[in-house]
C-alpha cells in the first residue's frame, strides 16, 4: 500500500475555470446595472458604457492570459484597430446599417491581424516572452501607422465617430444617440459576451487551453495541435477586443492614437493583474473599476494614484497571482489561486 | 561618395549608440534571463540623475558616472527586494520589471516634473576630417561604447571572476553545490546591467531632449537588438543587432519616414525572430 | 504477430557527437522489448527519434507500414505513438482526473464514454482511489506520478508505449507492480511497450527481450539471461553486478 498524503484538503483545481457562484454574481451584477438609468442620468449614463467596453477589453485578455497562459502587451492594438475600422465605417456615408458593417469591420480587421500574427509565431513555436515582445510592438506599430496615416485617421488629432444606429429592417430604425440608449445597447452586449466566454471557458476548447498552459510539452505529445489552439485564442482574444473598440469609437464619438500605443496596452495588463486573471468577471471587474478609479483619482491627484496603482501592480503579482477574485472567493477555492502562484505560470 | 561616407558613419554611429543603450539588457536577459521591462525607465532614470547632478554644478563626466552608481543601486535595491525570489518565473519578472516601470516613471514625474529637460551637450562642435564633419560629441559616445563593450566582453569572458560569474549562472545546481554564492552573482549582474543603463541614459542625453518617457524610445527597439543578435552573445550579438536594426532603420528612413522606417524594421525583426530565433549569431 | 516498428540504419549525429548509429530493430506488436546500456548509450535519444523529438540523421522510421521519419510529434501521437519522459510529464497543478481527462479529451467521447474511459484508465494504473483522484497531481508520490503518465498514454489510445525508465524513484514494491502493470497492458490490451531501464531484477522479471545499446550501437540482443551471460556484455557492464 503505498502512500499517500490523505491529509491534504480537498482541492478544487483551476481547471474548472470558473469561480464558484461567479456566475451568479454576474447576473445579479448585471441585472444591478441594468437598473441604474432608471435611477440616475447624466454623466454617470455617459461614461459607464466606456467602462463596460474598457471591461469587455479586459476580458479579451483574461481569456488569453487567464486561460491559454499567454502574456499579451498589445490588446490595445486590437481595440484601436477595430476602432479606427468603425470610425473610417462611419465616415464613409452607409446609411443607417453603417454601424453593423462598422462592428463587423471592427471585429474582422483586428482579428484578422491577430490571425496573421498568431498563426505566422505560434506555427514557428516562438518562445512565449518573445511573444511579448511582439505584442509589444504591435503596439507600437499600430500607434505609429495611426499617426502618419494622417489622411485616413487624423493624425494626434484623432477621428471623429458618429454614433451608430440599430437598423431594424421594416421595423424601423433605433438611434443610439441618447446616452441611455445606447447604455442598454452596450450592457446586454457585455452580458452576452461574457456569458459566452464563461461557456467556452468550460468548453473542451477552454479545457485545451488550459492544458495548453500548463503543460505544452505533454499536450503536443498527445496529439494536441497545440500552434492551432494558441493561434485560436489569440485570434478570438484580438477579435474581441476589436470589437470593444469599435463600439468604444461610436460611443465616444471619438479615436486617437493612444487607444493603440503601449501605456494603454499595459494599462489592460494592469487591469486584469488586479483583477484575477483566473477568472473572467474578475478581469471584467478589475477592467471597469480599475479603469475608473483611475479616470476618478487622476483627476484629483494623476501621479500619486499612478504611483500607487504600480506598487499595487507589484504586490498583486508577488503575492496575489488570483488578483481581487482571488481575494474574495473562499478558502478552499484560495488554495487552487495559491497552487497557481506555486505553480509558477505566466 | 560623400553621401555613402556620410550614411555609413551615420549608421556606424546609430549603431553604436544603440548598442550602448541596449547593452544593460544585453548583460541582464543574457546572463541572468530577466526580460528586463525597466529597462527603458533605467536609461530615463540616468538621463534624469545626469541632469540633475549638472544643475548642480557637478561636471558633466562625473555627473555620468553619479548617474550609473545611482541607477545601479536602484537596480539592486529593486534586485534585492523583489526579483530575486522570481529568477526561475521568466513572466512573473517581466510584469515586475513593468512595475518598476510605472513607479519609476512616476517618482520622475513627482520629482522632476513633466516639462522638457535639456542637458547640454560637453561636446558641441563637429571634427573637421577633411572629407566630413564628424559631429563631436556623437563620435565621443560611439567611442564610449566600444571601450564599454569590448571591456565588459573582456571581463566576462577572460578575467577569472567573469568566467567564474558566468559559470556559476549556467550552472545553479554545481555552483551551490560548491558552496558558491550564486545570489551574489545574479546581484551583480543585475546591479552592473543597471548602471549600464544608467550610464548610457547619461550619455544619450544631451542628443535628446528629457522626458519621463525617453527611456522608452529604446526599449523594444534594445529588445530586437538582443534577439536579433543572439541572447548571451553579449559582444557580437549586441554589435550585430544593433547594426542591424539601427543600421537599417537608418537607411530605410532615407527613403520613407521615420515611421515607416520603424515599423519596417520591426517587421523585419519578428520575421528575423521567426525564422531563427537563436538570433543571427551562431550560439557558441 | 504483425510488425509494428522497425527502424532502419537509425542514426543520430549531434555536433561531433554520435548519439545513435545505423540502429536496426525490430518490435511485433503485443511485445514487451527492454533497452538497457550504460548512461550515453544513446537509449533516450534512440526514444526521442521513434516519438519525433529528435530528427534523425539518417535512417528510416517505420511504424505501421507507414514511412513515419518525417512526421512530427504530434502526428506521430495521433498515431498511436505515445512517449513517457525521463522526467515525469504530467499537469502537476491538475488533479488526477483532469488529468486523464485531458488525455481522453482528444478522442471526442460524449461525457459519459470519456468519464467510464477514464474511470477504466485509472483503475488500471493503480490510481482507482476516489481520493487519490481528486488530488493535485503535485502532491502525488513519485511512483504514482509515473504510473499517471502512463495512465495518460492509455487515455489517449497509444498502441506502442515509448517507456523512459518508469521505476526511477520507485519503491520496491511500486517496482514489482509497475512490473506486472506493464505485462497486463501488453497481454490484455495488445500493447507494445519499448521501456528504457535501469533496475536489472525489474527487467529480469519482467521477462521480456532486451536490446544492449552501447556508445550509440546495438550491442547485443535476445532474451535476459542470453543477454546477461554474453561476454561483450558483461565487459560494458564491468563492475555492474549482472
Amino acid at each position: 500500500m503505498t502512500f499517500t498524503l490523505r491529509n491534504e484538503p480537498r482541492q478544487p483545481s483551476i481547471f474548472a475555470q470558473v469561480v464558484r457562484g461567479e456566475l451568479c454574481v454576474a447576473v445579479v451584477v448585471f441585472a444591478l446595472l441594468g437598473l441604474i438609468p432608471l435611477f440616475i442620468s447624466g454623466y454617470v449614463i455617459y461614461v459607464l458604457p466606456q467602462y463596460f467596453l474598457f471591461g469587455m477589453l479586459a476580458m479579451s485578455l483574461g481569456l488569453l492570459w487567464g486561460s491559454a497562459g499567454i502574456v499579451s502587451f498589445g490588446q490595445a492594438a486590437f481595440f484601436a484597430i477595430g476602432g479606427y475600422a468603425m470610425g473610417v465605417i462611419m465616415q464613409a456615408g452607409l446609411g443607417e446599417g453603417a454601424g453593423y458593417v462598422g462592428i463587423i469591420s471592427g471585429i474582422a480587421a483586428s482579428g484578422l491581424v491577430a490571425l496573421i500574427a498568431g498563426y505566422f509565431l505560434f506555427s514557428a513555436g516562438v518562445k512565449a516572452d518573445y511573444f511579448v515582445l511582439v505584442t509589444l510592438a504591435l503596439s507600437i506599430i499600430v500607434e505609429q501607422m495611426a499617426v502618419s496615416q494622417s489622411e485616413v485617421t487624423g493624425g494626434w488629432n484623432g477621428m471623429f465617430v458618429d454614433r451608430m444606429s440599430l437598423w431594424l429592417g421594416p421595423i424601423g430604425t433605433i438611434s443610439l444617440y441618447d446616452d441611455a440608449a445606447i447604455y442598454y445597447f452596450i450592457l446586454p452586449t457585455l452580458a452576452v459576451v461574457y456569458f459566452a466566454l464563461s461557456a467556452l471557458k468550460r468548453s473542451r476548447f477552454g479545457k485545451i487551453l488550459v492544458g495548453v498552459r500548463e503543460n505544452e510539452d505533454r499536450m503536443s505529445a498527445l496529439g494536441y495541435n497545440v500552434a492551432f489552439y494558441k493561434t485560436a485564442v489569440f485570434t478570438i482574444s484580438g477579435a474581441l477586443a476589436g470589437f470593444a473598440g469599435a463600439l468604444y469609437a461610436t460611443h465616444s464619438n471619438f479615436v486617437s492614437p493612444s487607444l493603440a500605443g503601449v501605456l494603454f496596452s499595459t494599462e489592460v495588463v494592469v487591469w486584469v493583474a488586479i483583477g484575477g486573471r483566473l477568472s473572467l468577471f474578475g478581469a471584467l471587474a478589475g477592467g471597469v473599476l480599475v479603469a475608473a478609479l483611475s479616470n476618478f483619482l487622476s483627476s484629483i491627484s494623476p501621479q500619486y494614484w499612478q504611483l500607487a496603482l504600480g506598487f499595487i501592480f507589484i504586490l498583486v503579482i508577488v503575492f496575489f497571482k488570483g488578483g481581487l477574485a482571488g481575494a474574495f472567493t473562499n478558502i478552499s477555492e484560495r488554495t487552487a489561486y495559491r497552487s497557481l502562484q506555486e505553480s509558477g505560470n505566466g | 561618395m560623400q553621401t555613402i561616407l556620410s550614411v555609413g558613419i551615420d549608421a556606424a554611429l546609430i549603431t553604436l549608440v544603440l548598442a550602448l543603450a541596449a547593452f544593460g539588457l544585453a548583460i541582464i536577459y543574457g546572463l541572468v534571463g530577466v526580460i528586463n521591462l525597466g529597462h527603458g525607465a533605467m536609461l530615463t532614470l540616468g538621463a534624469y540623475f545626469t541632469w540633475y547632478c549638472i544643475n548642480l554644478g557637478i561636471p558633466f563626466f562625473l555627473a555620468i558616472i553619479f548617474a550609473a552608481l545611482a541607477v545601479g543601486l536602484v537596480g539592486l535595491i529593486f534586485e534585492h527586494l523583489v526579483i530575486r525570489h522570481f529568477y526561475n518565473q521568466p513572466f512573473e519578472t517581466l510584469l515586475l520589471t513593468w512595475g518598476f516601470f510605472l513607479i519609476s516613471t512616476e517618482v520622475v514625474k513627482i520629482v522632476f516634473g513633466t516639462s522638457f529637460r535639456n542637458v547640454p551637450s560637453p561636446f558641441p562642435f563637429a571634427i573637421d576630417i577633411g572629407i566630413y564633419e564628424l559631429p563631436a560629441y556623437r563620435t565621443f559616445v560611439a567611442g564610449v561604447a566600444v571601450l564599454l563593450l569590448l571591456g565588459t566582453a573582456y571581463v566576462f569572458l577572460k578575467t577569472p571572476i567573469g568566467i567564474i560569474i558566468r559559470a556559476m549562472i549556467q550552472n545553479r545546481e554545481m555552483a551551490s553545490l560548491l558552496g558558491l554564492n550564486i545570489s551574489a552573482a545574479y546581484k551583480l549582474v543585475f546591479t552592473f546591467g543597471s548602471a549600464i543603463a544608467g550610464l548610457a541614459g547619461g550619455l544619450i542625453a544631451p542628443m535628446l531632449s528629457i522626458d519621463p518617457y525617453i527611456g522608452n524610445v529604446f526599449l523594444v527597439r534594445s529588445f530586437f537588438v538582443v534577439i536579433v543578435g543572439g541572447i548571451g552573445q553579449l559582444l557580437g550579438g549586441t554589435l550585430l543587432g544593433s547594426f542591424f536594426i539601427g543600421g537599417t532603420e537608418t537607411i530605410l528612413a532615407l527613403f520613407s519616414s521615420q515611421v515607416v522606417a520603424q515599423v519596417a524594421v520591426f517587421f523585419i525583426a519578428i520575421i528575423i525572430l521567426r525564422f531563427r530565433p537563436q538570433g543571427l549569431l551562431r550560439a557558441r | 504477430m504483425a510488425e509494428l516498428l522497425r527502424t532502419e540504419g537509425l542514426t543520430k549525429r549531434f555536433r561531433g557527437l554520435v548519439a545513435n548509429e545505423n540502429i536496426n530493430f525490430q518490435l511485433e506488436s503485443g511485445n514487451v522489448r527492454c533497452i538497457i546500456g550504460p548512461n550515453g548509450a544513446g537509449k533516450t535519444t534512440f526514444l526521442s527519434m521513434i516519438s519525433g523529438h529528435q530528427v534523425p540523421s539518417a535512417g528510416r522510421i517505420i511504424y505501421k507500414g507507414q514511412d513515419i521519419t518525417r512526421l512530427s510529434v504530434i502526428e506521430r501521437a495521433r498515431l498511436g505513438i505515445g512517449r513517457k519522459f525521463q522526467t515525469p510529464t504530467v499537469f502537476d497543478n491538475l488533479t488526477v482526473r483532469e488529468n486523464v481527462e485531458l488525455a481522453v479529451l482528444r478522442l471526442k467521447d460524449n461525457t459519459r464514454s470519456a468519464a467510464m474511459r477514464i474511470d477504466e484508465v485509472l483503475t488500471a494504473v493503480r490510481l482507482d482511489d476516489r481520493e487519490i483522484q481528486r488530488m493535485l497531481v503535485k502532491h502525488l508520490s513519485h511512483g504514482q506520478r509515473q504510473w499517471l503518465e502512463i495512465g495518460l498514454l492509455l487515455g489517449n489510445q497509444s498502441e506502442l508505449l515509448l517507456l523512459d525508465e518508469p521505476t526511477a524513484g520507485m519503491t520496491s514494491e511500486e517496482t514489482v507492480a509497475t512490473g506486472r502493470l506493464i505485462r497486463r497492458l501488453a497481454e490484455e490490451r495488445n500493447l507494445t511497450v519499448i521501456i528504457i531501464e535501469h533496475d536489472i531484477n525489474f527487467i529480469r522479471d519482467l521477462k521480456a527481450p532486451v536490446t544492449v545499446l552501447h556508445l550509440g550501437k546495438v550491442l547485443a540482443e535476445g532474451s535476459f539471461d542470453v543477454v546477461a551471460a554474453d561476454s561483450t556484455v558483461r565487459a560494458v557492464y564491468l563492475g555492474d553486478e549482472v
